[in-house]
């Protein structure tokens, strides 16, 4: 059964506050030789079947996680983060629905790329992790835009 | 904290009407004071995941009126909590928060206002702009029996669009709704407009 569970949240209106805090989250990541969502071998190689399980668990990944590790001070900022927090948990609430229909089954991959994205978020202090994985939120949105097309479930 | 003694907000409520949202509340009067307010949010991710956690409102810490425009502050489809304070000096009064969580899409929407002309024998509606997360239905039709309903959907508002090449002599009528994607809710139909060709607008 190729029918996917698909978010119709607009990509681009989270997309659009990330570009506004992009340079400065990025500016405070000291760590610029390690990635932690590393596109190359974790998510492109996702297939169409596990789009909703690798989606949910990296919403899960970005609510349980970097957002609650990383502690913004400038209002602005603040913002435009929980601006992106709560357009992640509108798009949870949609995958949950696809969850109770059984249409969001983990395979294996889907799992190992999430266990991978963990362990590279473990390796570092976790302010720098979350940091890290904040300014990388970009590659993760553009994951969602090029895998989310098409009717929402 | 400051003593509160001065008192806090009261009667706060939102208004919100095609996807604007505005926070009101009663003012606090001191005979011969200037009070200003100031407003915070929290969406439900905070509430959930961070509850110490307030965000001033971007066009309202601090703010003179005893309103606020929270519409840049809602931009997600859940629950916001939202609490005001008086500001005197350095006197602050206690939070007031509204007492149930204010959610984008209960928003009250309007039918769009539309202009409805004709550009020799070519129908074309010019729809009212109410901003870039609104969709229009215009819904069109020859005023005769048995007519066809023909439906165009429009992603802008605030330009003419062309609807129908018509017929010498004949009369078409139209109407639109609007529609939005964040919230999946459309408004009502707008009371139809007709036009007869070389003619004016019909009244209903």
């Amino acid at each position: 059964d190729l029918r996917r569970c698909l978010i119709s949240t607009d990509v681009h209106t989270i997309e659009e506050s990330f570009r506004g805090i992009k340079k400065a989250i990025q500016a405070k990541d000291i760590f610029q030789n390690v990635t932690i969502l590393s596109p190359s071998e974790t998510l492109h190689s996702i297939k169409p079947s596990d789009v909703c399980c690798v989606t949910k668990n990296l919403l899960a990944f970005y609510m349980d996680r970097v957002f609650k590790d990383h502690l913004e001070p400038n209002p602005q900022i603040l913002r435009k983060i929980s601006s992106i927090a709560n357009s992640f948990l509108s798009m949870q609430k949609t995958l949950q629905q696809c969850q109770k229909q059984r249409l969001c089954h983990c395979g294996q991959e889907a799992t190992n790329a999430t266990r991978i994205i963990h362990d590279n978020y473990d390796q570092l202090e976790v302010r720098s992790a979350a940091i890290k994985s904040l300014g990388e939120l970009d590659i993760f949105l553009a994951w969602i835009d090029k895998h989310h097309h098409g009717t929402s479930a | 904290d400051a003593v509160a003694v001065l008192p806090a907000p009261q009667n706060l409520s939102v208004q919100s009407t095609n996807m604007k949202h505005v926070l009101t509340w009663s003012p606090v009067v001191v005979p011969e004071e200037i009070i200003h307010y100031s407003v915070e949010y929290q969406g439900e991710y905070e509430s959930l995941y961070m509850s110490h956690i307030w965000i001033p409102s971007s066009w309202c810490s601090p703010t003179a009126g005893p309103e606020c425009d929270i519409t840049d502050d809602i931009t997600a489809t859940v629950p916001y909590n939202l609490r005001v304070r008086a500001v005197l000096g350095s006197q602050t009064s206690a939070w007031s928060t509204l007492k149930q969580p204010f959610n984008q899409n209960s928003t009250i929407l309007t039918p769009p206002g539309m202009e409805v002309t004709q550009d020799g024998f070519h129908l074309v509606i010019k729809l009212e702009d109410l901003g870039p997360q609104f969709e229009y239905f215009v819904a069109y039709w020859r005023k005769e029996s048995g007519a066809e309903e023909h439906v165009k959907m429009v992603m802008n508002g605030g330009v003419p669009v062309h609807l129908e090449t018509m017929e010498p002599g004949s009369a078409y009528c139209v109407k639109a709704q609007t529609f939005v994607k964040a919230i999946g809710r459309h408004s009502a139909f707008s009371q139809a407009e007709c036009v007869k060709v070389q003619g004016e607008t019909l009244p209903l």
